[in-house]
C-alpha cells in the first residue's frame, strides 16, 4: 500500500499551538473526496493544534503572523491557520 | 413590492432583539393553518424550472407565511413599521447529492457600487427570511450561519479551506420555521445526503425610515442588563481583535435601532467585585 499524505487544517484562537481550535477541515488523499461543511458533526475531532500534535499529526505549516491578524481593509478571516500532516498507508 | 402590516403583538422583547444584534439571526415558528407547509412543498415540487423572482407569484400561499403574526412582529421589531418586501427573493432547491456552499455572505451584484453590495455593520436595514416548507434534518442541507459575523466582513476564498466551525449554528428547523438574519451574516448551504429535497425559501425584507424610537417592546428599566450582554456575550469564538469590533459594533447598532431611548455608553466599571478563584 503506498504512503500518502493526510491533510489537516485547524484555524486556532492565537498563534499559541494550544489556544483552542476554532475550525478544522481534513483532506484525504482519495480520489473524490470532498471536504466540506458536515452538518451532522458534533463538533471539532481536536481542542487545539497541540492536541492534534499529541494524537500523531506532525506540523508542516505555521500561521503568519502577520497575516493572521484577521482584519484588514480587505475584511475579516476568522483565527490563525496550521497545517498538519500524516503519512499513512492508503489503497489507491 | 408590498408593504406589510403592522402588528404589535408579536414584537420582539429587548432580550430577544439583543439576541439579535449579537448574534444576527433570529428563529421564528409561526402559527401557520394546517398543511400550508405541504401544499408549498407539493406546488414547488410541481415548477418545471426556478421562477426566481416570481415565486410569489407562482406560490401565492407564500404570502400566508409572511403576513403570520410572528412574522410580521419579528420584521417590525427589526425594520420599523412599514418594512417592505424588497423585488429579489430566491428559490433553493437542495436535491440529494448537493454539495455544501462556501461560507460566504450574500452580495446583490449592484453594479453602482464597488464590490457590488454595501455592508452596514452598525444598522439593521435590510434582512433575510428563509422559509423552509419542510421539516430539516441535519442531513438535509440545513443551513449553517456562523453567529456574531455580521458586523464582519468575510473573504470566502481565504476562508474556503476551513470546514466546520466549532460554534457555528446548523438550521435544523421544523417546517414552518422562518430564519430571519441580519443580510450581511456568513452562511452557507450544507450538503444533503438524505434522499429527500429540502427547499428554501429566501425573501429579503427592507427598512423604510430610520428609526427614532425601538420598534420592538422596549422597557428602558432594562438598559443596564442590555449593555452588559452586548459588552460581554460570544456567541462564536474567535480572536480577540474580532470579537473587540464585533462589541464595538454591536453597542453601535443597538443605539442606532433604539433611536432616543439609546444605551449610556459612558465608562463604568467592569471589573469591581469577588476576587477570580
Amino acid at each position: 500500500m503506498p504512503k500518502l499524505q493526510r491533510l489537516l487544517y485547524i484555524n486556532s484562537e492565537s498563534t499559541h499551538p494550544q489556544s483552542a481550535a476554532l475550525s478544522a477541515a481534513a483532506y484525504e488523499p482519495v480520489a473524490g473526496s470532498v471536504t466540506q461543511i458536515d452538518p451532522t458533526s458534533d463538533g471539532l475531532p481536536y481542542e487545539s493544534v497541540h492536541a492534534a500534535i499529541i494524537d500523531g499529526w506532525r506540523l508542516i505549516q505555521a500561521p503568519d503572523v502577520w497575516a493572521g491578524i484577521g482584519s484588514d481593509e480587505a475584511g475579516e478571516v476568522i483565527g490563525f491557520q496550521f497545517i498538519l500532516e500524516k503519512i499513512e498507508d492508503f489503497t489507491a | 413590492m408590498t408593504t406589510a402590516a403592522i402588528t404589535t403583538d408579536h414584537r420582539l422583547t429587548d432580550d430577544e432583539m439583543a439576541s439579535f444584534v449579537i448574534r444576527g439571526y433570529h428563529v421564528v415558528q409561526p402559527d401557520l393553518r394546517a398543511g400550508i407547509n405541504q401544499e408549498i412543498y407539493d406546488a414547488l415540487e410541481a415548477l418545471p424550472s426556478n421562477p426566481g423572482d416570481a415565486v410569489l407569484e407562482e406560490i401565492p400561499q407564500l404570502n400566508d407565511v409572511w403576513d403570520a403574526p410572528e412574522v410580521v412582529g419579528s420584521l417590525t421589531s427589526l425594520l420599523g413599521p412599514g418594512y417592505e418586501m424588497f423585488p429579489h427573493r430566491h428559490c433553493h432547491r437542495n436535491a440529494p447529492g448537493t454539495p455544501s456552499q462556501q461560507i460566504h455572505q450574500d452580495n446583490l451584484m449592484d453594479l453602482n457600487i464597488e464590490g457590488g453590495q454595501i455592508r452596514m455593520p452598525d444598522r439593521v436595514d435590510l434582512v433575510l427570511a428563509m422559509y423552509y416548507p419542510q421539516d430539516v434534518a441535519r442531513n438535509m442541507g440545513p443551513t449553517c450561519i456562523l453567529p456574531g459575523t455580521h458586523v464582519l466582513q468575510a473573504l470566502p476564498e481565504r476562508m474556503a479551506s476551513q470546514g466546520n466551525f466549532r460554534d457555528q449554528y446548523i438550521a435544523s428547523v421544523p417546517a414552518g420555521s422562518v430564519v430571519i438574519l441580519h443580510y450581511d451574516i456568513w452562511h452557507a448551504g450544507t450538503a444533503n445526503t438524505s434522499e429527500t429535497v429540502r427547499y428554501m425559501l429566501k425573501f429579503l425584507f427592507q427598512r423604510k425610515s430610520n428609526p427614532t424610537v425601538p420598534s420592538w417592546n422596549h422597557d428602558p428599566t432594562g438598559n443596564s442588563a442590555i449593555r452588559t450582554r452586548l459588552e460581554s456575550e460570544n456567541p462564536m469564538s474567535m480572536q480577540r481583535a474580532l470579537s473587540a469590533k464585533q462589541k464595538h459594533f454591536r453597542t453601535r447598532m443597538w443605539n442606532r435601532l433604539a433611536g432616543d431611548q439609546s444605551l449610556d455608553l459612558s465608562y463604568r466599571d467592569k471589573w469591581a467585585g469577588d476576587w477570580p478563584r
